[in-house]
C-alpha cells in the first residue's frame, strides 16, 4: 500500500480532472463537440485566481468566483464568435485546437512564461495522527464536492437542468417544447468552461503555474469522459476519479511506467467496450 | 459532408509544372541553409500530412501519425547509430517497420471507430513517447540518438554529399514527396480511393454493398502508416538528433491542423499546400522576438482559414477560386460545367 499521501495527492488530482470532464461532458452533451481548449480555460482560471490575490489583492473565494465568471464569458464569446460560424463537429473540434496555440500564445505574451507560484492561502494542517493534510488539499476537496452538488440538484431538480437534460436526449423535440437551443447552448458552455476555471484556480496554490499547465489536464479529462462513456455525466465521474487515482497509485509502484500503464489501460477499455462504462452502446 | 474537387481540370497543367520547376531549381536559385531547411522540413510534414488525409479520406481521425512518424524515425536512427547499418537499408526497414505497425494497430484499434479511434491513436502515441524516452538502452531516453549520415555516393566525377550541404536532401525530400504525391494521387483516383470515400461518406451503405469496412480502413491506415516511417526516417536523419519530445501530441495535432486548413478535398494538393504554407509561416514567426506571439498568430490563422474556407475546402480551395474568378473571370466555379 502506498502511503496515505499519495492517495490524497490522487484524490487532488481526480478532483481536477472530474469538475474538468464534468464540464466538457456537458458541453459535449448539449453541442456535440468536443471542446479542446477545456485545459487553456483551467490555465486561465489559475493565472484569474493568481492575478486576483497578488495583484488587486481580494480574498481567495472571490478570486475564483472571478476566474468562473470571467472565463465563462471568455467562453461565450469564443461560442459566438467562432463555433457558431464552423459548420461540422469535426472542424469545429479542429478550430477548438488552434485556439489551444492562441491561449497559450496569448497567455505567455500577457503573462509571461516563467512559472508562478501562489502561496497557500489557507496555510496550516491537520493532524492524523501518521499524515497530515493541509487545509488547502481539504479546500479542494469539499469546493469539488460542493460543486458537484451543485450541479446534481442543479441538473435533477431546476428547469433549466430538465431543459439541459431534455436537450441532450433529443434537441429538436426540446425545442418544440419551448426550450431555446441556443440559449441553452450558450449557458452550457459558460457552465462547462467556467468548471475547468474554477478547477484550475482551487488548485492553483498547490501547483506551480505557468501558460502550459492546461495540456495534461485537458488529456486527462479528455481520457476521463471516454473511457467513463462519451455524453455520460455519471462516466466523467468515475472516470476523473480512475484517472487520478492511476495517475499517483501507480506511479508510486511504477514511476514511470505509470502513464504506460495508465494509457494502455484506456486503450484495453476502449477495444473491450467502446462506448465506455457508463455509456450507451453505439449505433 | 466532404466534397471531392478535382482542381486538374481548373488550373492549367502548365502553371502546375511551373511551380514544381520552380521548387526544383530552388537549390540553384538560393542556397541559403535556413531557406532550404524549412522547404526539406515542410517537405517532410506534407508526406505525413498526406498520410493523415488519407486515413481521414476513410473517415478515420487520427491523431496517432506522428507515432508512426517516431517509430520509422527511432528504427532508422537505431539501426544506424546502434547496429552501424548504412542510411539506405535502414530508411527502407524504416517504413516497413512503420507499415507494419500501422497494420498490427489498425487490425485491433479500427473495429472501433470515430472518436475512439481518435483517442487510442492519441495514447498510443504518448505511449510510445514515453517508451522511447525511457527505454535508456536503446534510444537514449532524452538525451536523443545521433543520427549517421547517409553515405556520399559517387557518380563518376560528381559525389552526391550529405555532409557538406542541405541540396541533396532537399532533392531526397523532393523525390520522396513526388513518389508519395503520385501513389496517393494514383489511390485516389483508382476504385479505391472512391470505396474509401464511399466508406467514409455512408458505412452502412457501404457495408450493404458488400464492401468490408475493415478492409479498408487497415489497407488506408497501413499505406499511410508506411509512408509516414519514412518521413520520419528522413525527419530523424536531417535533423541529425532524435529527441522523443520532437514527435508527440503536439505534432500529431500540428499534422492533422496542417491537413484541415491545406484542404482535404484533395489528397495530395491539399496536404502539400498546407504543410508549406504553416510550416514557413511558423518558422518565420519564431523569428520575432516577442514570446507567444507565435503560437498566437499561428492559433488565429488556423481559426481563420476554418471560419472563411469552410468545411475542410482550405487553402487548396483558394488555388481554384483564383483560377475560376481572376483569370476565367466566371461568377461561380460549377462542377458540371467544367467537366463538360
Amino acid at each position: 500500500m502506498p502511503p496515505a499521501g499519495i492517495w490524497i495527492d490522487g484524490l487532488i488530482q481526480s478532483c481536477a480532472y472530474m469538475t474538468m470532464a464534468f464540464g466538457m461532458v456537458l458541453v459535449f452533451s448539449i453541442l456535440g463537440i468536443l471542446n479542446w481548449t477545456h485545459g487553456q480555460f483551467y490555465m486561465l482560471g489559475a493565472f484569474v485566481v493568481y492575478y486576483a490575490i497578488t495583484a488587486v489583492g481580494i480574498p481567495f473565494p472571490l478570486g475564483l468566483l472571478a476566474a468562473g465568471v470571467l472565463v465563462a464569458g471568455l467562453s461565450i464569446l469564443v461560442k459566438k464568435i467562432i463555433i457558431d460560424h464552423i459548420t461540422g463537429d469535426l472542424y469545429v473540434g479542429v478550430a477548438t485546437m488552434g485556439l489551444i496555440f492562441f491561449f497559450e500564445g496569448a497567455a505567455s505574451m500577457i503573462f509571461g512564461m516563467q512559472d508562478k507560484g501562489l502561496a497557500r492561502v489557507l496555510p496550516g494542517v491537520v493532524d492524523l495522527g501518521s499524515f497530515s493534510v493541509s487545509y488547502q488539499k481539504i479546500a479542494v476537496v469539499s469546493f469539488t464536492l460542493v460543486i458537484m452538488i451543485i450541479l446534481f440538484i442543479m441538473l435533477n431538480f431546476t428547469r433549466i437542468g430538465l431543459a439541459i437534460r431534455a436537450t441532450a436526449q433529443q434537441p429538436d423535440a426540446a425545442s418544440l417544447y419551448g426550450v431555446s437551443v441556443e440559449r441553452l447552448s450558450l449557458t452550457v458552455m459558460g457552465i462547462g468552461c467556467g468548471l475547468a476555471a474554477m478547477a484550475g484556480g482551487i488548485i492553483a496554490p498547490l501547483y506551480t503555474i505557468n501558460p502550459f499547465i492546461g495540456g495534461i489536464p485537458m488529456i486527462m479529462s479528455l481520457l476521463a469522459i471516454v473511457i467513463g462513456g462519451l455524453g455520460s455525466l455519471t462516466g466523467a465521474i468515475v472516470g476523473g476519479l480512475i484517472l487520478g487515482f492511476l495517475n499517483s497509485v501507480v506511479a508510486y509502484h511504477l514511476s514511470y511506467l505509470s502513464e504506460v500503464v495508465l494509457f494502455m489501460l484506456v486503450v484495453i477499455i476502449l477495444l473491450v467496450r467502446p462506448q465506455g462504462l457508463f455509456g450507451a452502446s453505439v449505433k | 459532408m466532404m466534397t471531392y474537387i478535382d482542381y486538374k481540370d481548373v488550373v492549367p497543367k502548365a502553371v502546375i509544372g511551373l511551380v514544381v520547376l520552380l521548387i526544383l531549381l530552388v537549390p540553384i536559385i538560393t542556397t541559403n541553409e535556413s531557406t532550404l531547411s524549412i522547404l526539406i522540413l515542410s517537405g517532410i510534414w506534407a508526406i505525413a500530412v498526406m498520410g493523415f488525409t488519407l486515413v481521414l479520406r476513410t473517415g478515420q481521425f487520427s491523431l496517432g501519425q506522428a507515432a508512426f512518424m517516431a517509430i520509422g524515425g527511432y528504427t532508422s536512427a537505431i539501426l544506424t547509430a546502434q547496429m552501424g547499418w548504412s542510411f539506405w537499408p535502414a530508411f527502407l526497414l524504416a517504413g516497413l517497420v512503420s507499415g507494419l505497425a500501422a497494420f498490427l494497430v489498425g487490425m485491433v484499434v479500427l473495429r472501433v471507430g470515430g472518436i475512439y479511434f481518435s483517442i487510442i491513436t492519441l495514447s498510443l502515441c504518448e505511449v510510445i513517447r514515453i517508451v522511447a524516452q525511457q527505454w535508456e538502452s536503446v534510444t537514449r531516453g532524452a538525451r536523443g540518438l545521433i543520427t549517421a549520415q547517409p553515405n556520399p555516393i559517387p557518380l563518376g566525377f560528381f559525389e552526391i554529399n550529405f555532409f557538406s550541404s542541405t541540396v541533396p536532401y532537399f532533392y531526397l525530400t523532393v523525390c520522396l514527396v513526388a513518389f508519395t504525391a503520385l501513389v496517393f494521387w494514383r489511390i485516389g483516383e483508382s476504385r479505391l480511393g472512391r470505396s474509401f470515400a464511399g466508406v467514409a461518406l455512408n458505412p452502412v451503405l457501404a457495408e450493404h454493398q458488400g464492401m468490408y469496412l475493415m478492409k479498408y480502413r487497415v489497407i488506408a491506415f497501413t499505406v499511410a502508416g508506411v509512408f509516414t516511417g519514412l518521413a520520419g526516417s528522413l525527419y530523424a536523419h536531417f535533423l541529425t538528433v532524435l529527441t522523443p519530445t520532437m514527435l508527440g501530441l503536439w505534432q500529431s495535432i500540428q499534422i492533422l491542423i496542417m491537413s484541415i486548413v491545406g484542404g482535404i478535398g484533395s489528397l495530395v494538393g491539399g496536404p502539400i499546400i498546407g504543410s508549406i504554407l504553416l510550416y514557413t509561416f511558423g518558422s518565420y514567426l519564431t523569428r520575432l522576438d516577442i514570446y507567444g506571439i507565435q503560437q498566437l498568430l499561428f492559433g488565429a490563422v488556423v481559426v481563420l482559414v476554418l471560419l472563411f474556407l469552410p468545411k475542410g475546402t482550405g487553402l487548396v480551395d483558394l488555388w481554384g477560386r483564383f483560377w475560376t474568378k481572376v483569370i476565367w473571370r466566371e461568377k461561380e466555379f460549377e462542377m458540371d460545367e467544367a467537366e463538360e
